[in-house]
């Protein structure tokens, strides 16, 4: 049964969550509404294409985000992309996103940080974060192939004097020598394309300590 | 054969269409209609052919799309105007490429640029030109794309 449009506010603040391409469209709900079971649909658009198309497994659902990873995946289109407010008979106008790129504002996830010691020096070797893929059987994806400019920021952090050395690498094996002994060194990497800002999420904080009675200075190999 | 690249601060532009983006894809009411649409066009060009690609969408938008758009906004038009002007900077550039003979133009250049130029002709010359400029990150996401690597330029 149709419903009335426009007899509830839309839902607000809708956008795209973009991390490595799995892309989540979210929403608040409508203002005013505290108490009120409402439900929601959701449709999508490519740009460029004729018409939305409905996103099923997001018809008529109570929560306020929506997978469309899927309908996404051509990371080098744009998409637009709405949702409605439901509540009975009633049912707002649809809120609907600005033109979404995926290509240009995915977040870069952290890559996967190996760290090894020989208790005289630290080895980091990073693993490029992949894309999101619909099933775990299909090949991965690293984004390293979509993005040949990706770079890697490394943090390591000295607990002793507590001072933190940075650098911006795009190998992805890293060997620290000559470090201070018996100390406590932490490691944070931060995955980045260079182009327009992304948010960046940087890697868990790995630590590590050094041997005592070495002599050490912070040299990359 | 060396390839004839752009080295270009691609930041600056990027700003100045971020500056825009919001504003003018919100007066684009064509959603249906793309003029750059990479995978019918851009995404298929070879590195062979990056060179010519590159000048003739460097002159649609010089020659027609930046002088089609007529804008009130004195902010939308500071933006534009900042990257027009870095458009004419990389023709310059390109221009050097050309008469080095590094920038030949294959029948597949030349038809993809053809496209671009009926799909912008079907359209109301106000709202093709909005709807160029509403695709400038598509063009500027493929300039750097494929004029990373040291330039001959």
């Amino acid at each position: 049964v149709p419903c009335v449009s426009g007899g509830l506010p839309k839902p607000t603040n809708i956008t795209f969550l973009s991390i490595n391409m799995k892309n989540i469209l979210q929403w608040n709900p409508p203002q005013g509404l505290q108490g009120v079971e409402v439900t929601y649909s959701v449709q999508y658009f490519i740009y460029g294409q004729k018409k939305w198309l409905n996103k099923s497994e997001c018809r008529n659902i109570s929560r306020t985000y929506c997978d469309l990873s899927a309908e996404t995946s051509d990371y080098e289109r744009q998409y637009y992309a709405k949702a409605k407010a439901i509540w009975g008979t009633n049912c707002s106008k649809w809120a609907e996103t600005g033109r979404f790129y995926p290509f240009l504002e995915t977040q870069i996830g952290p890559p996967e940080v190996a760290l090894t010691t020989d208790g005289k020096s630290i080895s980091i070797v990073l693993t490029a974060p992949k894309k999101w893929k619909k099933n775990p059987e299909e090949s991965s994806i690293s984004l390293e192939q979509i993005y040949s400019n990706l770079k890697y920021n490394v943090s390591v952090h000295n607990t002793k004097s507590n001072r933190t050395w940075s650098q911006c690498v795009t190998n992805r094996t890293l060997v620290f020598s000559w470090l201070e002994p018996d100390t406590l060194y932490c490691v944070l990497v931060e995955s980045f394309v260079p182009g327009p800002p992304r948010l960046a999420q940087p890697s868990e904080k790995q630590c590590v300590s050094t041997l005592k009675d070495q002599a050490s200075t912070l040299k990359v190999k | 054969l060396r390839r004839c690249l752009i080295s270009m601060d691609m930041r600056r532009m990027e700003e100045s269409f971020r500056g825009i983006k919001n504003a003018i894809q919100a007066k684009d009411t064509f959603q249906n209609v793309t003029i750059l649409s990479t995978s019918e066009t851009l995404h298929s060009i070879k590195p062979l052919d990056v060179c010519c690609v590159t000048k003739n969408l460097l002159a649609f938008y010089v020659d027609r799309v930046f002088k089609d758009h007529q804008e009130l906004s004195p902010q939308i038009l500071r933006k534009t105007s900042s990257i027009a002007n870095s458009f004419l900077y990389m023709q310059k550039t390109l221009q050097r490429c050309q008469e080095q003979r590094l920038c030949h133009c294959r029948q597949e250049a030349i038809n993809a640029t053809r496209i671009i130029h009926d799909t912008y002709d079907q359209l109301e010359v106000r709202s093709a030109a909005i709807k160029s400029l509403g695709e400038l990150d598509i063009l500027l996401a493929w300039i750097e794309k494929n004029h990373q690597g040291t330039s001959a330029a």
